[in-house]
């Protein structure tokens, strides 16, 4: 699983834009910062046709006449959105020629020198990239996106290390990729993306878990203002209760003083009043009976709106090819020479577990290969 | 810490459709491109700060730490930071990089500043000088309402103010800047509730003690930034406070918090390092005539007041007048006496202006000689910065150096940008005198010149701070002279001895001014107003000593709180490594 964005520097975008136009068949004369670009009417793109002069990187504001390159700019946006639509699917094949052999942790953290690898391809096998973003949404934070890559075997669906980094980095040198149609039915395909999402969430988890996180400790805050202002209505309609009942007693006590006229008035007054009074103790009843049960609906609806939307995407799929074969990794401690044969993969590396022969622990970048000598024994048991 | 229970995460997995049945004619190259184009699309917009090449060096000198402070603010804090340097560091350099470089990436459509009055006219000046981004004030006359401008320097007071409340608050600012942001910690206050309902998207708050009293005045300013982020503020209490109400406790996730949110630069952590500056305050005793003068023009300037206060900015112009020089106040005189309303007082106006005419020789003139004879034999070039307020005064000045064979360059606010920038060239190059107006005191530097004459005295210690500031910083080399010219017994002589000297002021940076300064404004008191009052209602002499050294223990008084806040912060974050993170 690897992270698969990456920054976008001017040169990046300077870079990228040049070999995708000239791919599409526009011309693009370069003088320093300024590019004079013509998108032939023959080319298929959402660009616009025509004449562009485009101005590199400027920090300076430019005239009309020239459209700005650089991240932010929108026609360098409409560029990647034009590319990024067009070949999503494709494929590569990794040979040994392209790649140099990938040694183990546990051997590169050892102090065992390697004197030679030999690596010896037996068959062809194939892997799919998948270049999956996931986004995670919620109203408190920012929309976070990730682009995460992950190589899956065709015939095992296994998840395989190394080979989907191996093939990014490919893509920026001159390997050929082919884009279109792949050798593996679509049905397949739907699976093994399908078999290759649960995984690529538990790699991402623990960003997500954070988000969650954050996102719950949001939705609490807001839930406790909330009861606080509740509480306050509540302190209100006391105040307010207080304040009616007061007003009703000198009114009653005015209306067994009062003449006629008065009474009436005094009278019509403590009515509203009184139906001023109900209704505020209906409003407290309901108060103290939604602060009892804890506002439920509040709750949900705080907690509902805080809740984290993940959204995952394939975007892209690459049909990997690579070889797979016998490595052998010629050792030397100094006094004694081994080899070491191994099943790997092009791009995959090592494929096998290796166990130290005393304790049948497990090889790691954490228990390093120790001794060579008759038997490979690890770090761990060095002095039992 | 988990007081609190998890909101619920719904996946949505979307269907491998749309990539499966892509055109499967296109050429092999373009499969290439587009995982290179996913990758650009989610890769993070080219983060460094482009705008900076667009400064000017000899506007602004940017540190390192200011730089980072910046980058972190915009691009690590997704535009919501609390900036929380050391007093001195250059918080509003920091937020001067970080609103141009939103010009320049066009994410500020409307940006409001809200400040401490006495502080927003030195924001918009810094602004425009440093950055080059214009500003409009509260205070100008063209400003006309929170709806008619874009870009927004005003009083918070103002902006929460019955009569602009709502406009500000109906708008959907883009950045929102809050300078001295521990003044709203107070959730209680209409301060506060101001800034919880503006409605904005990106927000940079400043202060150097995010803490003043307790330490949930954190938690109120970190929550307005970034609602949430400590929960709620019963769980703020209870996990991060000891029950004494004075420590951090949990330190390690609080620092984890905070440092999605603040920035704190530490000034042992800085190349800031200014050299020593030397203060010498030179009185000389006025001649009879000169005292005369002053007596006279005190005593206006008393009784005129008393009958009408609507007039205190032109007797508080008099009073500073009469002590820098003859000229500079007979033009006001003259205005006066033109002025129909002044003709009650036209007998003595024009005994003032006998008295003007009286006066032969002016004592500073001679005393200045002095100094800037010392300086053509002791400094390189003999460079000297003479600061005056008043044009007339520059003149005689100027006229009267000249006549003695010495290289004099004058400088004030009516030359153009290109004149100034020339003036300060010539100076640079041909040494001798500079003789200036407060028109120079913001913006145009001039470190290669170490010694400076303060002709006349601004009653305003920023005001002082700030040509002082010309010469002494980042990138003086030298130890920095300042003279102070004051005649004795006069107004200058209390403000110099009683006030700026018993606290140290000549010795304070901006930040610690603008510190003690805005807790001063807090309850309502402007410094001039307050020299002005006391001066003019004093009954006797003993009175005005009286008045003066008040006024000095209440600056001591807010002096001291502002240090006392400062150690008390750097206390709590001790310990706290809020600079970049290791991620």
């Amino acid at each position: 699983m690897t992270d698969a964005a990456v920054p976008v520097t001017q040169s990046a975008v300077e870079t990228f834009t040049a070999s995708y136009l000239r791919s599409l068949g526009c011309q693009i004369e370069i003088q320093g910062d300024e590019w004079q670009l013509t998108i032939p009417e023959n080319v298929e793109t959402d660009l616009p046709k025509g004449k562009h002069a485009l101005l590199c990187g400027s920090v300076e504001e430019p005239d009309e006449t020239y459209e700005q390159l650089h991240p932010e700019s929108s026609f360098f946006q409409s560029v990647l959105d034009d590319a990024t639509d067009r070949a999503p699917i494709g494929g590569i094949s990794i040979d040994t020629s392209d790649t140099d052999v990938i040694v183990p942790d546990w051997l590169q953290q050892s102090e065992i020198s390697v004197s030679n690898i030999e690596f010896t391809p037996y068959y062809d096998r194939s892997a799919l990239v998948v270049l999956f973003r996931v986004t995670v949404e919620t109203v408190s934070e920012y929309q976070q996106e990730f682009l995460r890559s992950i190589a899956i075997d065709v015939r095992s669906t296994e998840i395989l290390p190394n080979i989907d980094e191996t093939f990014l980095t490919l893509l920026q040198e001159s390997a050929t990729i082919q884009s279109g149609d792949i050798a593996i039915e679509p049905e397949q395909v739907e699976r093994l993306v399908d078999a290759s999402r649960e995984p690529l969430l538990s790699a991402i988890q623990p960003q997500i878990d954070e988000i969650h996180q954050e996102a719950s400790r949001a939705a609490d805050a807001e839930l406790e203002e909330y009861r606080q202002l509740q509480q306050q209505r509540e302190d209100e309609c006391e105040t307010e209760i207080t304040r009616l009942r007061s007003k009703i007693e000198d009114l009653s006590e005015l209306i067994d003083h009062k003449n006629q006229t008065e009474r009436v008035e005094a009278l019509k007054e403590r009515r509203e009043c009184k139906s001023k009074l109900e209704e505020i103790e209906t409003d407290l009843n309901e108060l103290r009976r939604r602060r009892e049960h804890g506002y439920p609906d509040q709750q949900r609806e705080i907690r509902d709106r805080h809740g984290l939307e993940v959204v995952v995407t394939p975007v892209t799929i690459t049909e990997v090819e690579y070889e797979r074969g016998d490595v052998e990794f010629e050792l030397n401690d100094g006094s004694s020479i081994a080899s070491l044969v191994l099943g790997y993969g092009t791009g995959v590396g090592v494929t096998e577990e290796v166990n130290c022969d005393i304790c049948n622990r497990s090889l790691s970048a954490e228990n390093p290969l120790r001794y060579i000598s008759n038997r490979i024994r690890c770090t761990s048991c060095n002095g039992e | 810490m988990s007081d609190f229970d998890l909101v619920d995460i719904e996946v949505t997995h979307e269907p491998v459709d749309d990539v499966l049945y892509a055109d499967p004619s296109e050429t092999s190259e373009n499969h290439r491109h587009t995982v290179q184009a996913v990758r650009l699309q989610a890769g993070q917009p080219d983060s460094e700060l482009r705008s900076l090449k667009q400064l000017d060096e000899n506007s602004v000198k940017m540190l390192e730490h200011q730089v980072d402070a910046a980058y972190r603010a915009l691009f690590e804090m997704d535009g919501k930071a609390l900036l929380a340097d050391e007093v001195g560091l250059g918080k509003t350099i920091e937020v001067g990089m970080i609103l141009k470089e939103m010009h320049f990436r066009e994410t500020n459509d409307s940006v409001l500043i809200l400040t401490p009055a006495q502080l927003a006219k030195q924001w918009q000046a810094e602004l425009r000088e440093k950055f080059g981004l214009e500003f409009v004030c509260n205070y100008d006359d063209e400003f006309s309402g929170f709806d008619d401008h874009d870009y927004i320097i005003a009083s918070i007071d103002t902006a929460k103010s019955e009569r602009y409340r709502q406009t500000v608050l109906r708008r959907d600012w883009d950045v929102l800047v809050l300078d001295e942001a521990h003044y709203v910690k107070n959730e209680e206050t209409d301060r506060y509730e101001l800034i919880d309902n503006l409605s904005y998207n990106y927000a940079f708050f400043l202060t150097a003690t995010p803490i003043q009293n307790e330490l949930t005045d954190l938690y109120n300013i970190v929550s307005l930034l970034r609602p949430g982020l400590f929960g709620t503020r019963d769980v703020f209490h209870q996990y991060f406070i000891n029950s004494d109400q004075e420590t951090l406790v949990n330190r390690n996730e609080l620092q984890d918090r905070l440092n999605k949110v603040m920035i704190r630069n530490r000034r042992e952590d800085t190349d800031v390092d200014f050299t020593e500056r030397r203060v010498d305050t030179r009185k000389f005793d006025p001649s009879p005539a000169e005292r005369e003068l002053y007596q006279a023009v005190s005593d206006y300037v008393k009784g005129a007041y008393s009958q009408d206060q609507g007039q205190k900015l032109v007797l508080m112009l008099l009073q500073k007048e009469v002590v820098s020089s003859p000229e500079a106040l007979e033009t006001t005189i003259r205005k006066r006496l033109d002025d129909q309303s002044e003709l009650t007082h036209a007998e003595e106006l024009e005994s003032i202006l006998d008295l003007i005419n009286n006066i032969d020789a002016v004592t500073k003139q001679e005393r200045l000689l002095d100094i800037v004879e010392e300086a053509r034999e002791n400094v390189e070039k003999g460079r000297v910065i003479v600061f005056t307020q008043f044009r007339a005064t520059q003149r005689r000045v100027a006229e009267r150096l000249l006549s003695e064979g010495y290289t004099v360059h004058s400088f004030n606010g009516s030359h153009s940008s290109q004149e100034k920038e020339d003036i300060i060239e010539n100076f640079e190059e041909q040494g001798g005198i500079l003789v200036s107006t407060d028109a120079m005191s913001e913006g145009r530097n001039a470190q290669f010149c170490n010694i400076l004459v303060n002709w006349d005295l601004p009653w305003n210690p920023m005001r002082v701070e700030q040509r002082i500031g010309r010469i002494h910083r980042i990138g003086q080399k030298r130890q920095v002279y300042v003279f102070n010219m004051a005649l004795t017994d006069t107004v200058e002589e209390y403000v110099l001895e009683r006030l700026f000297h018993k606290i140290d002021l000549f010795q304070q940076s901006v930040g610690e001014l603008s510190e003690i300064l805005t807790r001063l404004e807090e309850s309502g008191k402007s410094f001039e107003d307050e020299i002005f009052e006391r001066l003019v209602n004093a009954d006797s002499e003993v009175d005005l000593e009286n008045d003066f050294d008040a006024m000095a223990v209440d600056l001591q008084e807010q002096r001291d709180l502002a240090e006392k806040l400062e150690e008390f912060n750097s206390g709590v974050f001790e310990g706290f490594d809020l600079g970049a993170s290791d991620d």
